[in-house]
């Protein structure tokens, strides 16, 4: 058996003092072990300011001087970047062109989703099959769902005014992307197609966790139809109605890529929206400064109308 | 699928498929040459000179050429022997000797995605390449972005780009803002003279923006009018027409007489046959070319001598009067046709005249449909039916055009240069404007003349002899600073009078927006620039190639 070895065998048993270089590295180790966690946010942290902060910070300075690539130097010009905006009447025009199109496609997005939503809430038979084929649209890139209803509608070639011949039984030559108001019709008809899913999608969930026993109150009750659609169903379901429209809305308001792939904003400018304006001023004609000072406009206007939407979004949680 | 028919496959991809392009040549291939070179040199009777045997050592495997029995094999065959043999003083020559020296760089160039990124894939790069060793990176970038990338990758300073494919009208805007270099120096240095002096008139000083030369010019895209022989020859419509109008059925020499003469047609002929079809969709060019022309021709000024625009006049009123006749007259769909829309209808012989831009010619005889690259486009249908005619009102739109220009910022500006020259040198230029895929269109006097081109198609001769002639008469886009701008205004507001919006109206906001531009830019500076604009041949009706006393002429 092996004699146990004492604390004090151990301190003298023979010197193991760190070599010189370890010296070093003990104070690496230490200093690593003191800011350990700066460390681990520090790649985070500066992704955020080179990718964000800066470019937010670049574009402050931007939207105070000269950023248009055909003058010459980057002068202080003042609010003269944000007066032309405000003085610009296409920046009005696409700013009410954006609000109406928003309401109108959220609206009917959401009359639609709820009545999908109403009808797909019970089981039935190939439920799953008809659920996954109604929610493919969401998964569909903005700019392919544009070009996609481009290629059914616009004349000569797309087949959209032949079928409406056919069912119709008198020849139908409408110009959906070229005069108004076809062209609106197509713009809210290629956003409901894509996104009346999403609608339907967040609303079948919360009409599934309406509680049954409601139902069943109702039904002792001699209530039905209608009744219990209002009675019952929309105030259970109005927190997350209003959740589903305010997030809609938020992405309505930035349509782009559909008005791009349908009709370039035309006729004339009949089709601008904010978002679209404010690319083509910005990466078609290169007027950076007035294109970022309209941005920041856009989104301090946003910003406003977010904060309202979310404050509203928690007092309906809290209640 | 081999690697040419790959390559025509992705020509409407916009993905890269050109790094299979990209391989050097090695040492070894190199100094083989040179041994080639030098001992076929000294060895005499050898058949070839010393310039024969290296065009013969050259690895040609990678370049799209044809049989060397037809008109196009010739002229590539030509091409060659011009780059490496003789004449020596010529400008291709002269280029590829000099490239010699930057072997193994690569020059960047930007192109127009899909059709037109063909040709620098399949000829030219290749070629290049093998003539040179350098490499070539073919960058394909849709038409507006072929504005807009350039100027952010100048602003990024990122020099991802050595050469630019650019429109000769946004060159005071690119070379105010720094995006592109004069070529002065180098022109003095490497071009013969005599193949500058080899552009037709209307082209040759189309680059020339503050005293300097800003580019070479390459795609002489005069607009034309094509009509059906056979529909304008009928007699029975030549009878309706004389009884109606109480004159002879005949290509239309005026505007008026365009719509009416179109309007008659659909009235007679539809829905087998309409007067017209125009590419008139939003964002498609042909609003604000249909427009400059027919402002021009109907006596319109684009500004006062206060700089403040003139679209509103009677010029103006009159023009988009006659465009909408123009539209009513034409087949359903008229306004939502782009230019290859409007090019299908016209080879399915829907319609009996167009105005559009020199590839029609090619198409309409199908000698560009031969090429797998293009026979996505339908075959024609009235081959042999179709005549070339000069624009209605005299004053064809030098619609767009294209300029290689050398990027600010290019790490290989010289050797870029270099094949700018060789490029565009007479020899190259015409073999790329013969490629039956090509949207390169000619525009040099020794191109017009060509034999071998004349014996492309039956009436090849006649449709070079009317290139020509209408570039006499032709009149250039607004080559100005703020150009962009001004055709976008131009394009919105004919689009707006398509979807119902008053004319005037339209004209009066367009006409804002053009004063807005003009303010943003600086009415000095604007002015001293539309001084400029109006000295250029071309600028105005009364201002072209002919009335300058400057025509050509070739039989």
């Amino acid at each position: 058996m092996l004699d146990p070895i004492s604390v004090t065998d151990l301190a003298t048993s023979g010197p193991l003092p760190p070599p010189a270089r370890w010296k070093g590295g003990g104070a690496v180790s230490a200093w690593v072990d003191q800011h350990f966690k700066w460390l681990m946010v520090a790649p985070a942290v500066l992704l955020i300011l080179a990718l964000s902060i800066y470019p937010l910070l670049f574009s402050l300075w931007v939207n105070f001087v000269n950023y248009d690539f055909e003058i010459p130097g980057h002068d202080f010009v003042g609010l003269q970047n944000f007066r032309q905006m405000v003085n610009d009447p296409l920046a009005w025009s696409s700013l009410l062109t954006t609000i109406l199109l928003s309401l109108a496609v959220v609206a009917i997005e959401f009359l639609l989703g709820l009545g999908l939503a109403l009808a797909m809430v019970r089981m039935f038979r190939g439920r799953g099959i008809i659920l996954s084929i109604l929610i493919i649209p969401l998964f569909i890139s903005p700019v392919i769902v544009g070009q996609s209803w481009a290629l059914f509608l616009q004349r000569p070639f797309g087949p959209a005014d032949y079928l409406l011949s056919q069912l119709l039984g008198h020849p139908v030559n409408i110009s959906w992307v070229g005069e108004v108001p076809w062209v609106y019709i197509a713009i809210v008809i290629a956003d409901v197609w894509q996104w009346t899913p999403f609608m339907f999608v967040v609303l079948l969930a919360g009409l599934a966790a309406i509680p049954a026993h409601l139902y069943e109150a109702a039904e002792l009750d001699g209530i039905s139809g209608l009744r219990v659609l209002f009675y019952v169903t929309l105030p259970q379901l109005a927190p997350i109605i209003f959740l589903a429209v305010t997030f809609r809305l938020l992405d309505a308001v930035k349509l782009f890529d559909v008005i791009f792939m349908l009709t370039g904003g035309g006729p004339g400018t009949a089709t601008y929206t904010t978002s679209f304006y404010l690319y083509q001023i910005g990466f078609q004609q290169f007027h950076l400064s007035a294109a970022t000072a309209g941005s920041w406009l856009f989104l301090i206007l946003l910003s406003v109308v977010i904060m309202v939407l979310v404050r509203r979004l928690l007092r309906a949680e809290n209640a | 699928m081999n690697e040419r028919e790959r390559r025509d496959f992705d020509a409407g991809l916009r993905e890269e498929v050109d790094c299979w392009l990209r391989g050097d040549t090695s040492r070894r291939t190199f100094l083989t040459r040179l041994v080639l070179m030098g001992g076929a040199a000294m060895v005499p009777g050898f058949g070839y000179t010393a310039g024969n045997a290296w065009a013969d050592v050259v690895d040609l495997s990678k370049v799209g050429l044809a049989d060397k029995s037809t008109p196009l094999g010739q002229a590539q065959d030509a091409a060659v022997k011009a780059s490496t043999e003789a004449p020596t003083e010529g400008s291709a020559y002269r280029a590829v000797q000099a490239a010699q020296k930057y072997k193994g760089a690569t020059i960047n160039m930007t192109y127009e995605a899909g059709l037109q990124a063909l040709e620098p894939k399949n000829f030219s790069g290749p070629l290049w390449q093998a003539l040179t060793g350098m490499n070539y990176n073919v960058v394909e970038l849709p038409h507006p972005d072929q504005y807009s990338k350039p100027i952010a990758e100048h602003i990024a300073n990122s020099g991802a780009y050595d050469i630019l494919d650019i429109e000769p009208a946004w060159i005071p805007a690119l070379a105010n803002g720094g995006v592109i270099v004069p070529i002065d120096d180098y022109v003095s240095k490497y071009m013969n003279q005599a193949d500058l002096d080899d552009y037709h008139p209307l082209y040759k000083s189309i680059t020339l923006y503050k005293g300097k030369r800003w580019g070479v010019f390459d795609d002489g895209d005069m607009f034309s009018l094509y009509y059906r022989k056979d529909i304008f020859g009928d007699p029975k419509l030549q009878a309706a027409y004389q009884a109606k109008f109480g004159k002879a059925l005949e290509v239309p020499k005026t505007w008026d007489e365009y719509s009416q003469v179109a309007q008659f047609i659909t009235d007679q002929l539809a829905p087998n046959v309409y007067g017209s079809a125009h590419f008139r969709k939003f964002g498609s060019p042909g609003n604000q070319f249909s427009f400059l022309q027919q402002f021009r021709a109907n006596g319109g000024k684009f500004f006062d001598a206060d700089m403040k625009a003139q679209l509103t006049g009677p010029a103006g009123v009159t023009t988009l009067e006659q465009m909408i006749a123009q539209n009513k007259a034409s087949i359903p769909g008229n306004n939502d046709l782009d230019a290859v829309a409007q090019w299908a209808a016209w080879l399915q012989g829907k319609v009996a005249m167009i105005f559009s831009w020199p590839p029609t010619g090619r198409i309409s005889s199908n000698y560009a449909q031969r090429d797998k690259a293009i026979n996505f486009i339908p075959q024609s249908t009235i081959v042999d039916k179709v005549g070339y005619a000069t624009m209605p009102g005299d004053n064809g739109e030098m619609a767009s055009g294209y300029v290689k220009a050398l990027a600010a910022g290019s790490n290989n500006e010289e050797a870029a240069y270099l094949y700018m020259q060789w490029n565009t040198a007479p020899p190259l230029s015409l073999v790329r404007t013969m490629l039956p895929y090509t949207l390169r269109d000619p525009y040099r006097l020794s191109t017009y003349k060509s034999s071998e081109y004349r014996a492309l198609w039956p009436s090849a001769n006649e449709y070079l002899s009317h290139l020509c002639d209408a570039a006499n008469t032709g009149v250039v886009d607004m080559i100005m600073p703020g150009w962009q701008d001004y055709a976008l205004s131009l394009d919105r507001m004919c689009t707006a009078v398509w979807g119902g919006q008053d004319p005037k109206a339209a004209l009066a906001t367009a006409a804002a927006e053009w004063d807005s531009t003009t303010q943003r830019l600086g009415v000095d500076v604007q002015k001293a620039a539309y001084e400029q604009f109006q000295k250029l041949p071309g600028s105005y009706a009364d201002h072209t190639i002919d009335k300058l006393g400057q025509s050509v002429h070739v039989e």
